[in-house]
């Protein structure tokens, strides 16, 4: 858990954003939802070992 | 975490997200997420000292152990519920929080309520009835 997760979610966002630029200009529609989508699962996927770590750590924290 | 790091990562995070909204909404909230995440932990990881402070204070006022585990319950309910409240508002759903923040406020109402029963039953000692 450091600032690098911050930068790392920035870096897919600005890859997807391009990729998905890229298709819809050469008429991919249908792909770049797909990139966007995949880009979407794989953050979320990173998040939520965070979220369920944050939750974890309150839940022991004030005996939940 | 000292203050200035919180205050560089929420800038940081601010700006990130700023910049990415315009091509990639999704991305954006789960970067302010992120964000979140990572000083409400360093916060988490700090508290633990004032916890064993206000456990002696406690102590040393000779009040019910019981009682403070209600309080660092109810604490932490609703650090739980605001910071999802939060989220859910970042994300444009306000329904959702409105729920989110009831539920908190139900289940807080619920772990104070053996309080409340003291409290009831303090004074009906005192009015010589009992319940």
């Amino acid at each position: 858990m450091d600032v690098d997760m911050i930068f790392k979610i920035a870096a897919v966002g600005i890859i997807v954003a391009v990729l998905n630029q890229l298709l819809v200009r050469s008429g991919r529609e249908e792909q770049a939802m797909l990139t966007t989508l995949a880009g979407l699962i794989v953050v979320l996927s990173m998040l939520v070992t965070q979220i369920s770590n944050l939750f974890g750590t309150i839940k022991q924290l004030f005996g939940l | 975490m000292s203050i200035s790091a919180i205050c560089f990562i929420a800038v940081l995070t601010a700006v990130l997200s700023l910049s990415i909204r315009r091509q990639n909404h999704e991305i954006s909230f789960l970067i302010t997420l992120c964000g979140g995440i990572i000083i409400f932990i360093s916060v988490l990881l700090n508290i633990s000292s004032l916890f064993e402070t206000v456990k002696r204070l406690f102590d040393s006022a000779s009040i019910e152990q019981s009682y403070i585990v209600i309080l660092l319950k109810v604490i932490g309910l609703c650090f739980m519920s605001e910071f999802a409240v939060d989220c859910c508002i970042d994300a444009g759903q306000r329904a959702l929080a409105d729920n989110v923040s009831m539920a908190g406020k139900v289940l807080i109402l619920v772990s104070a309520l053996p309080l409340y029963k003291d409290v009831l039953n303090t004074v009906l000692s005192l009015t010589g009835g009992s319940v």
